[in-house]
């Protein structure tokens, strides 16, 4: 017996069918203008273009690395929330919270090695990310302002490790963060006063914890994901990821009707203001194949790797904890996290031009790079030939920075003395 | 309409006028806006600057001078100081080290730092390492009560003792 039309019956009957495309609008795609809906019409997908060029996808061009940053990113995000929890940013609990973490808490210990080590990998692959848009000329117009936010991200991703790790109040955060922010006094006119804003008092002590833990758990996470979404948009706007001129194909087969100039008195669809009114015939050969689901396997993939990889490490490490906090004796030697062990290898040249001068100038050369170098020529592959100067110069300081951070940690003993390892 | 030329050159006045009162609005307003910004952004600074703190105080006694006897070389560690006595003289040595904070630890030539390295010797000159400047001295004097009294307040000239 079928259910007259219209009755409780039927409606009880085509409830979840009707809760689902409630839900979903669009089916699982089976062709061409179904897969191109699928980025309309999902919120978690509408940042991605509906074609994407094969060239974007070549593992060995992006290596995956900006994604993997973002993936490590959610992570840190998610185990950052868990211990939040249990973690009090106080002088008397927080070491013992940490205990308890390890002692206590049902997966206490493995969420923290997930965020640890999480933490390194973040600033790691932020790192190589880096070098893979400079060896690819990525940095080019139209994109200098997207490798500009790339730039501060670096620095958002440093210092939120930064002020991470003063939070388990041991000995290591106790004496890294005394040193860094006495690093910080050292800036010209304004380097006191830093140094006074961050701490809250004269001294490393429950102001400056507290401090710390807010700007780590708030004011930090916000600003990188601010900017994590806009550099994410500025990918779409600036036209997708860069790409020798080689991988476009002309679309000589399409007819395209396009404007010279926007009218000013005329108003315009979206799609009208953005191309100019444009009729496109056919499917032209443009070298594309469609984001559902190219892309989005490429992201899963690189998604599964990069929890996969976190997960492994979690289990077979675990996050080093020193011995609490002891105000009267620093260890010796006294030494940062690896990422920050070369500039304290500088810094034992000069707290001035090892702690702020030359890296402040690093900074400052990498903002300005996409508006010195503004020659178009060698984008979209590795290692350029006609952009040798631009990438040996990178190459002498990336080279330069990790034999620094090697030396800072492997050579380095007691009072900072030269030592083998060996 | 354009007939009487008078009257056009009366309309286009207005409009003129209209026009500079609506840019003068504007920009009063624009200043307005970016003014409230930058007030509102001080003001978040003069909050983040806290006013009392609430560490170690700054200015303390020590005991009476016969409790550090001739030849002392002693460093009161939660104090950061390091109390030297001379013959009947007495001085305070900073123990932070002027490179990046450090506590410098008591060595047989002075002082050296484990941190980065710097030496120093024991009047706290610097003799090796990345220190950029000497231990600072701090004030010492005689409370009424016949305590010694360090104010780290106050930096002295190296070499100035107290005589007791």
């Amino acid at each position: 017996m079928t259910p007259k039309k219209g009755s409780l019956l039927e409606s009880a009957r085509e409830l979840p069918s009707n809760v689902w495309s409630s839900i979903f609008r669009n089916p699982l795609p089976h062709n061409d203008v179904e897969r191109s809906a699928t980025s309309f019409t999902n919120f978690f997908l509408h940042i991605h273009p509906v074609k994407v060029n094969k060239n974007t996808l070549r593992p060995m061009y992006t290596m995956g690395l900006g994604l993997m940053s973002f993936f490590l990113f959610l992570i840190l995000v998610v185990t950052g929330i868990l211990l939040m929890f249990y973690y009090v940013p106080s002088t008397n609990q927080a070491y013992d919270r940490m205990l308890d973490l390890r002692g206590s808490v049902a997966f206490g210990t493995f969420l923290r090695n997930m965020h640890r080590w999480s933490a390194h990998g973040m600033v790691a692959i932020v790192f190589f990310h880096m070098c893979r848009v400079f060896f690819t000329g990525a940095y080019k117009k139209p994109r200098e302002f997207n490798w500009l936010l790339g730039v501060v991200l670096l620095l958002v991703t440093l210092f939120l490790s930064f002020t991470g790790y003063l939070l388990p109040w041991d000995q290591l955060a106790f004496w890294a963060i005394t040193v860094g922010t006495a690093i910080a006094g050292y800036a010209p006119l304004v380097g006191k006063e830093i140094r006074f804003l961050l701490l809250g008092d004269a001294n490393v002590g429950q102001e400056a914890l507290l401090r710390f833990y807010v700007l780590h758990v708030a004011v930090l996470p916000v600003i990188a994901t601010l900017l994590i979404a806009v550099h994410f948009w500025r990918i779409r706007k600036d036209g997708g990821l860069s790409r020798p001129a080689t991988a476009e194909v002309k679309p000589d087969l399409a007819i395209t009707v396009k404007a010279v100039e926007l009218d000013p008195k005329r108003t315009y669809g979206l799609q009208g203001l953005v191309r100019g009114p444009m009729v496109k015939v056919g499917n032209v050969p443009d070298n594309s194949v469609y984001s559902w689901p190219n892309l989005l396997m490429a992201e899963l993939f690189a998604f599964v790797v990069t929890l996969s990889i976190i997960l492994v490490l979690s289990m077979l490490f675990n996050a080093p904890l020193e011995e609490p906090v002891n105000v009267m004796h620093p260890p010796n030697p006294a030494k940062a996290p690896w990422y920050f062990l070369g500039l304290q290898e500088m810094v034992s040249y000069s707290a001035f031009w090892g702690g702020v001068g030359i890296p402040g100038l690093f900074v400052l050369l990498l903002v300005l790079t996409p508006y010195i170098d503004r020659s178009p020529e060698g984008v979209g592959v590795w290692f350029s030939k006609k952009r040798l100067l631009a990438n040996t110069v990178f190459l002498t300081f990336v080279i330069l920075n990790i034999g620094f951070i090697i030396i800072g940690t492997f050579f380095r003993g007691p009072n900072w003395s030269f030592v083998t390892p060996w | 309409m354009g007939l009487n030329p008078r009257r056009s050159s009366e309309a286009e006045a207005a409009e003129q006028q209209n026009a500079s009162r609506r840019r003068m609005l504007g920009w009063l307003t624009g200043v307005g806006l970016f003014g409230s910004g930058i007030l509102s952004a001080f003001s978040n600074f003069v909050f983040i600057k806290p006013r009392a703190t609430y560490g170690a105080p700054q200015r303390f006694t020590i005991g009476k001078p016969t409790s550090y006897p001739e030849g002392t070389r002693v460093a009161i560690e939660p104090r950061r100081i390091c109390i030297v006595r001379d013959g009947n003289r007495l001085a305070a040595i900073s123990t932070t080290c002027t490179h990046l904070g450090c506590i410098v630890g008591l060595s047989d030539t002075g002082f050296a730092c484990p941190c980065h390295g710097s030496r120093y010797d024991q009047d706290g000159t610097v003799t090796g390492g990345p220190a950029p400047k000497p231990l600072a001295w701090y004030k010492v004097s005689l409370a009424p009560n016949g305590e010694l009294e360090i104010d780290k307040d106050v930096e002295v000239q190296p070499g100035t003792y107290l005589n007791v």
